[in-house]
């Protein structure tokens, strides 16, 4: 070919290549590195976080409070509060999900899973198992309900 | 060497990197508070404009180059090899 000099193309240019590359391994850096920095700010628990215990078992959740108290179905917690839960299982592979307030984990036997969420807004919120755990798992569901401070 | 640097990439990838992630993601430090809705939807909206931004690049890219180079362009020279009329 008449452009081949000397084993290279003349007015041949990588540079488009080159951009392309960098941009994508650029955005693709910013990625990993903005979803670490989010999930390390999620992960750290506020140091007065009351803790609730968590247990999923075929087809209903119980949660179980600093104090004892214990709740089957029906989950009380004060607006503006931290909350860290303790998720187990008693038989097989849960999830636990309050999809309002994006809390999702695993419910494993034998292993006890932490996640951390403070409520913002008072009301009733559905609690719902997202791991298939049987029969009935559809209906494996709980309520949260936030209330105002004091009521 | 290379095989140095192979076992050094395996091992960072399967072993360091884990590590730094559990020493300083999941730090024993207090937390603030904080409306995990936000946080976590606004990573997906962001995520989702740089998936939306390569998707575009990449498919842009291959449009591009389905249409500069086809048999039929003006502007397309045959390569050496096809220049050379020997198949």
């Amino acid at each position: 070919m008449k452009d081949l000099e000397n084993g290279k193309m003349s007015g041949h240019s990588n540079w488009p290549e080159w951009v392309y590359v960098g941009v994508v391994i650029a955005l693709l850096c910013y990625v990993g590195a903005e979803a670490w920095n989010i999930e390390r700010i999620v992960e750290h628990v506020p140091a007065d976080a009351e803790v609730i215990q968590v247990i999923g078992q075929q087809w209903l959740w119980t949660f179980e409070h600093e104090d004892g108290t214990k709740e089957i179905g029906e989950l009380h917690v004060e607006k503006g509060k931290a909350y860290k839960f303790e998720i187990t299982s008693k038989d097989v592979i849960h999830s636990f999900n309050i999809h309002d307030y994006v809390v999702l984990l695993d419910a494993v036997p034998g292993k006890i899973n932490t996640v951390w969420f403070s409520p913002t807004d008072a009301g009733e919120f559905p609690i719902q198992c997202r791991e298939y755990c049987g029969l009935i798992h559809y209906n494996m569901r709980a309520t949260l309900i936030v209330e105002d401070k004091g009521a | 060497m290379k095989a140095i640097i192979g076992l050094g990439l395996v091992l960072g990838l399967l072993v360091i990197l884990p590590a730094a992630q559990y020493v300083l993601a999941a730090g024993d430090e207090a937390g603030e508070y904080l409306d995990r809705r936000v946080e976590i939807w606004g990573l997906f909206y962001r995520l989702m404009i740089v998936a939306f931004t390569i998707g575009t690049v990449v498919s842009g890219t291959i449009v591009w180059l389905v249409l500069r180079f086809r048999e039929s362009n003006p502007k397309a020279k045959p390569t050496e090899y096809e220049g050379s009329g020997e198949w």
